[in-house]
């Protein structure tokens, strides 16, 4: 009796399976094209003297040799990229941390104080760069200016004058523009804490920074730890903020890797095009990510690992 | 004891108000600045309100600096990109939610993963050769297939979350009733997915109106062609950029008036999404 239905829905399973492949096809394939053979492309650059024009010869790992022999100014880039991150991180994520509990309050105007600190977070990383690069301009710039008026400089700082100053501004730029975005993660993961634990941990006495450090933040340290991944891999990876506020200026000094291997792809700033070399460089820097990820990974395992003990 | 209690929040008032400050004052110096005429922007910038409003910097830049072809083609790459965004991530949604195949899991991990082996501006080259193959690498809409197909992994999170909400016995009911795999998607799941598609609809938008880079390389040798914010860009590294603050300025308050009124509207699906995604996943 029951045989012919269970045919049907049989059949019925495999034609719905057949509609379901075909619905991700389209995704899967672009996904794979778009993800996965970019780095196919880098690989076989890698390895040759291809300049976007003639035929690309093998050349071995000349390409590798030069970036670790002869290329000072691309290690450079990757230690100003670690560097930013590094301070810019430092002064990011406590400061997110920080508005993120003050706006986990319930007082009024609250609401207000959370749509408005979230609002860099939708502006495009460019126009931020623009924006901060006229902000801090040498001669009638908006920080100049008020710098001045405080009393706080005699005279107009030459911003992007030297590489201290201009990493100060990127830095300055970069925490403007994320700290908005860690800010809601915080505040979301604080909003998950169950209330009567907060409760509990103010009958047995505990306030303020003890509260803090012995409850609240490891309540919130599983989306800590991702956040901080996101953030690190994030600003490892910055770009658009870079070309758009100092474009490696002064002199080529404050360029980061992605910036710095982007020049010799589309051959830009005076550059020549060097596929094949910028695909070497690509293929170390994708490497150290890597290891970042890995090592952080890791690390943040050893230390749970270290609290159950 | 009111007033102490008002006493105490002072200053974490004050700490908030100096950090809205922080945040509002580079956009309304943006906007107070692109009412100035160039000459005050180059020999006293400094001030923040402008000592007369103009208005020519933004006729000068919609009429002869091309900043309404930039606005078109900004309009008309975000268009696509949030029309495919929204189908893109119900369709994988709901079929990572909902389907049985086998090795379902396996792709969806592959797909999430990827956002482990994104290089951002290193693939944008390969990119540009894929798409010159079909020979779109001089037209956006290289970009919008790139942004479309290449799936978002923050997208596709929320989309498939959101739809596992959805309870089953909605699909089983419209089983019994004959509809097909398909026909349940486009019938009911994608009826009811209003709040997860405002979501989407709104990331897309956010992301493809201030991309950069990549519809930068897809236009480079087409000023027709290009966006709002490569336009922009383009004014700044071509060598009359100090001649030409003031049009900037324009073009930029252009390109912020849209997204913050879409953001101060949808600001709750904003913070949703670009919160969700990431915390959950």
């Amino acid at each position: 009796m029951k045989h012919p239905s269970a045919v049907i829905r049989n059949r019925g399973l495999r034609q719905d399976n057949l509609q379901a492949v075909l619905m991700i096809l389209p995704f899967l394939l672009g996904f794979i094209l778009f993800s996965y053979v970019p780095i196919i492309y880098i690989l076989r650059y890698a390895f040759t003297d291809y300049n976007g024009y003639t035929a690309a010869n093998w050349t071995g790992l000349h390409n590798f040799q030069r970036v670790f022999t002869k290329d000072p100014d691309f290690w450079m880039s990757l230690v100003n990229t670690v560097t930013l991150s590094f301070f810019k991180l430092l002064a990011e994520i406590p400061l997110a941390l920080l508005l993120a509990v003050l706006l986990n309050q319930k007082i009024k105007g609250i609401g207000f104080f959370r749509v408005t600190l979230f609002l860099p977070a939708v502006i495009s990383a460019a126009i931020i760069g623009l924006i901060f690069s006229l902000l801090f301009a040498a001669f009638n710039g908006m920080v100049n200016t008020m710098l001045q008026t405080v009393g706080l400089i005699g005279k107009p700082i030459n911003w992007f004058g030297t590489k201290g100053n201009a990493m100060l501004v990127l830095g300055i730029a970069s925490v403007w523009q994320n700290y908005g975005i860690n800010m809601m993660f915080f505040l979301m993961a604080l909003q998950s804490i169950p209330q009567e634990i907060d409760e509990c941990a103010e009958l047995d006495g505990a306030a303020g920074l003890r509260k803090f450090f012995g409850i609240t933040l490891p309540m919130i340290a599983p989306i800590f730890e991702s956040v901080l991944l996101m953030a690190i891999i994030g600003s490892l990876k910055v770009c658009d903020l870079v070309i758009s506020l100092t474009d490696g200026q002064p002199g080529g000094q404050t360029e980061v890797a992605m910036t710095y291997i982007y020049k010799f792809f589309f051959g830009k700033s005076g550059r020549n095009i060097e596929i094949g070399y910028a695909s070497a460089m690509s293929l170390i820097t994708a490497v150290f990510l890597g290891l970042v990820t890995l090592v952080y990974v890791r690390g943040t395992r050893r230390i749970k690992g270290g609290v159950k003990e | 004891m009111k007033r102490r209690k008002l006493l105490k929040k002072l200053p974490v008032y004050l700490f908030l108000t100096v950090f809205f400050l922080i945040s509002f004052f580079p956009v309304l110096f943006t906007f107070m600045s692109s009412f100035k005429s160039n000459m005050e922007i180059l020999t006293t910038g400094n001030s923040l309100f402008p000592r007369q409003f103009v208005l020519e910097n933004y006729i000068k830049a919609w009429q002869m600096a091309d900043f309404s072809t930039y606005t078109k083609n900004s309009v008309f790459l975000s268009f696509f990109c949030v029309i495919g965004a929204v189908l893109s991530s119900t369709c994988c949604g709901y079929v990572f939610s909902r389907a049985r195949f086998r090795g379902k899991e396996f792709i969806y991990y592959l797909m999430i993963s990827s956002m482990f082996v994104s290089l951002g501006t290193l693939t944008l080259y390969p990119l540009l050769m894929i798409m010159r193959v079909i020979n779109l690498n001089k037209s956006l809409w290289g970009v919008i297939i790139i942004r479309v197909f290449g799936m978002n992994v923050t997208n596709l999170f929320i989309a498939r979350g959101y739809i596992a909400t959805i309870p089953t016995e909605i699909d089983e009911a419209a089983k019994i009733d004959g509809c097909s795999f398909f026909r349940i998607y486009y019938n009911i799941i994608f009826p009811l997915c209003k709040p997860l598609i405002a979501t989407v609809a709104i990331l897309a938008f956010r992301s493809s109106w201030n991309d950069y880079m990549l519809p930068m390389v897809f236009t480079m040798t087409d000023p027709k062609r290009m966006p709002l914010v490569v336009g922009i860009m383009r004014l700044k590294s071509s060598g009359a950029a100090a001649s030409s603050w003031n049009l900037m300025l324009a073009g930029t308050a252009i390109s912020l008036i849209p997204m913050m009124l879409i953001y101060l509207v949808f600001n709750r699906y904003f913070v949703a999404g670009m919160t969700n995604g990431a915390v959950k996943g």
